[in-house]
């Protein structure tokens, strides 16, 4: 039950952003610009941290493997 | 009659207090979305190194939005005290949008700024994050209602003047947030921000690394801020692009003393790179032009046409011209409202009242006009050119100069050879001011390229400043100049201090040559 509540939401979410992306799409496409542009930004960023955890995680992983083999 | 002194003097009070303020806003704008960024890599992979980071630089942040809060709100009490026309003329349009920015995005940013900043052992990670976006959002939601407000002023859409209560009237609110200078100015500005907050991360960082101090956080920081910043320059030349397509049209002469353009000439027109121009003799000296590019970059074709000073001029002539009866019919309204001829003969010309409000400065009975005061006011229809012509550009190299800088970051980012370039840290680090000018210069550009008028066509500045004297104008700009450099020096030892402690996590300072203890050092806590 918990998860279909969670589904119904998410899913109104998603339909009224789908709403105001016509909206906002019409009338003020810098607007909607924006907000899509910030989203994209601010998740690359995220990303790109993650991408330096997993960098030094298989540099780790590396280095203790050519230790083992040594 | 107005005093000029005083008007330059309101001019100037309201330009130093802006550009003081303006200091604070872009890395407040920027920076709650890099925190954001920041919080929801904690929140995804639960290490708590993100968290470290985000508290780190959200400390950084509220010192800085402290200071951005203290300055900004002096300016709203400067609209009445210092430009009391200005404020009874517009205010029914201008004071809307200020309403609903502290009503709505300041009372949002304020509110959860405090449980952003003390809610970390009260609230859920994701609880947490959510506050965190709703300060990114408020604050940014401040930033629209303010410069939809100043938009109205670059392109009054949205209302009319009421003859029967000698006002600006509002008359469509849509109108007013959908102009496409609002739109445009809006992202323009506050991805203007996340340039300024990513080269301030990454400076930051920068620092840390080159004094081999906190690496576990500078490394992930430089990381994310390069790569925000990448993305944000990116953004901001392009939209700066679409702000002066908009701008061409809305304000030619703003555009002609933008690209120093005396002459219209036919196209495709040159782009004066460089030049020296000169507002007596209205033309250049010393240019270094690029063939074709202007037509290229105001009018995206090779066969558009841009009006030049010249033009711009003789039509501010004509529009004087027209204007004159529409003055004399107010006048005739304003001691008998319900005079028909008066009032057919002011809708005959109220497009071009404000045009008759520029010669009015030179001749109070605007009806007995000579042609060499029309002629002046006409002159008066063009901004100073040469610190428009130069704000520009440098805003535009700066922008550039930020663009070349991120693309090379995230090159050494991504092949994780940052830490070896120690000549580019120590320009990272140099790199901090260089947004903060930028933004400056952009206001410049906007604000003193909409001159003569604080709203284009339709109202003169010389018209809308308070009668004060002289000497209170002094006294109370020398207060508030020493007020904000006080201001501004508080915040740089705070900033300062806060920086060479570091972040509060008992982890020393000091790294061994980055070593894999260091590089791993979220792991061992996340």
């Amino acid at each position: 039950m918990k998860t279909f509540l969670l589904f119904v939401l998410l899913m109104f979410i998603a339909m009224l952003v789908i709403v105001m992306a016509v909206i906002l799409g019409d009338a003020g496409a810098w607007y909607f610009a924006w907000l899509v542009g910030t989203a994209m930004i601010v998740l690359i960023a995220a990303a790109g941290g993650v991408m330096l955890d997993a960098q030094d995680e298989r540099r780790a992983q590396a280095s203790k493997g050519s230790a083992g083999n040594a | 009659m107005h005093d000029m002194n005083v008007v330059d003097l309101s001019r100037l009070q309201f330009a130093l207090t802006a550009l003081y303020h303006f200091l604070f806003v872009p890395l407040t704008l920027g920076m709650t979305f890099m925190l954001a960024a920041m919080e929801t890599v904690y929140v995804i992979t639960g290490r708590e190194i993100y968290k470290r980071i985000t508290q780190f630089w959200g400390k950084l942040f509220l010192i800085n939005f402290a200071l951005g809060v203290a300055t900004g709100l002096t300016m709203e009490f400067e609209f009445g005290t210092n430009w009391s026309f200005y404020s009874s003329f517009v205010g029914d349009i201008f004071g809307a949008p200020l309403a609903i920015e502290g009503l709505m995005a300041f009372f949002l940013e304020s509110t959860f700024v405090g449980l952003m900043t003390f809610g970390w052992d009260r609230l859920r990670p994701g609880q947490h994050l959510a506050v965190t976006y709703l300060v990114a959002l408020g604050s940014n939601l401040s930033a629209l209602w303010i410069l939809i407000a100043n938009s109205f002023m670059q392109l009054p859409e949205g209302a009319h003047f009421n003859p029967a209560t000698m006002r600006m009237e509002l008359t469509s609110l849509s109108d007013l947030i959908f102009s496409h200078d609002a739109q445009a100015k809006f992202v323009h500005t506050s991805i203007a921000g996340y340039v300024t907050a990513a080269v301030f991360v990454a400076g930051v960082s920068a620092w840390y690394l080159l004094k081999n101090r906190h690496t576990d956080l500078a490394r992930r920081s430089f990381r994310m801020a390069v790569l925000f910043g990448v993305l944000a320059t990116a953004g901001v030349i392009t939209l700066g692009d679409a702000l002066g397509f908009v701008g061409a049209q809305a304000q030619p002469t703003k555009l002609a003393a933008m690209e120093g353009l005396w002459k219209t000439e036919p196209a495709p027109m040159p782009f004066n790179l460089i030049a020296f121009p000169s507002q007596k003799y209205q033309t250049n000296y010393g240019e270094i032009q690029v063939p074709y590019a202007l037509s290229l970059l105001v009018t995206h074709s090779l066969t558009g046409n841009v009006p030049g000073v010249d033009e711009l001029e003789q039509d501010a002539t004509q529009r004087i011209r027209d204007g004159i009866p529409a003055v004399s019919a107010l006048k005739t309204l304003s001691a008998n409202p319900g005079d028909p001829d008066a009032l057919a003969q002011f809708h005959a010309h109220e497009k071009d009242l404000g045009y008759g409000f520029l010669v009015q400065r030179y001749a109070p009975d605007v009806t007995v006009a000579t042609d060499d005061q029309i002629a002046t006011a006409a002159r008066d229809a063009i901004p100073q050119v040469a610190p428009v012509f130069w704000s520009f550009r440098l805003m535009v190299a700066l922008g550039l100069a930020m663009l070349a800088y991120f693309v090379l970051a995230v090159i050494y980012t991504m092949r994780n050879i940052v830490e070896r370039k120690r000549w580019f840290l120590v320009i990272a680090v140099w790199m901090i001011p260089v947004p903060f000018i930028a933004c400056e210069m952009g206001w410049v550009v906007a604000e003193l390229g909409r001159q003569p008028w604080t709203v284009f066509g339709v109202l003169p500045t010389w018209m809308s400043a308070s009668t004060h004297s002289v000497g209170y104008m002094i006294f109370s700009l020398i207060g508030f100049v020493t007020l904000y450099t006080i201001f501004i020096i508080v915040e740089m030892y705070l900033m300062v201090r806060a920086i060479r402690r570091g972040p509060d996590d008992g982890h020393d300072a000091h790294s061994p040559h980055t070593s894999q203890a260091a590089r791993l050092a979220g792991y061992a806590e996340g």
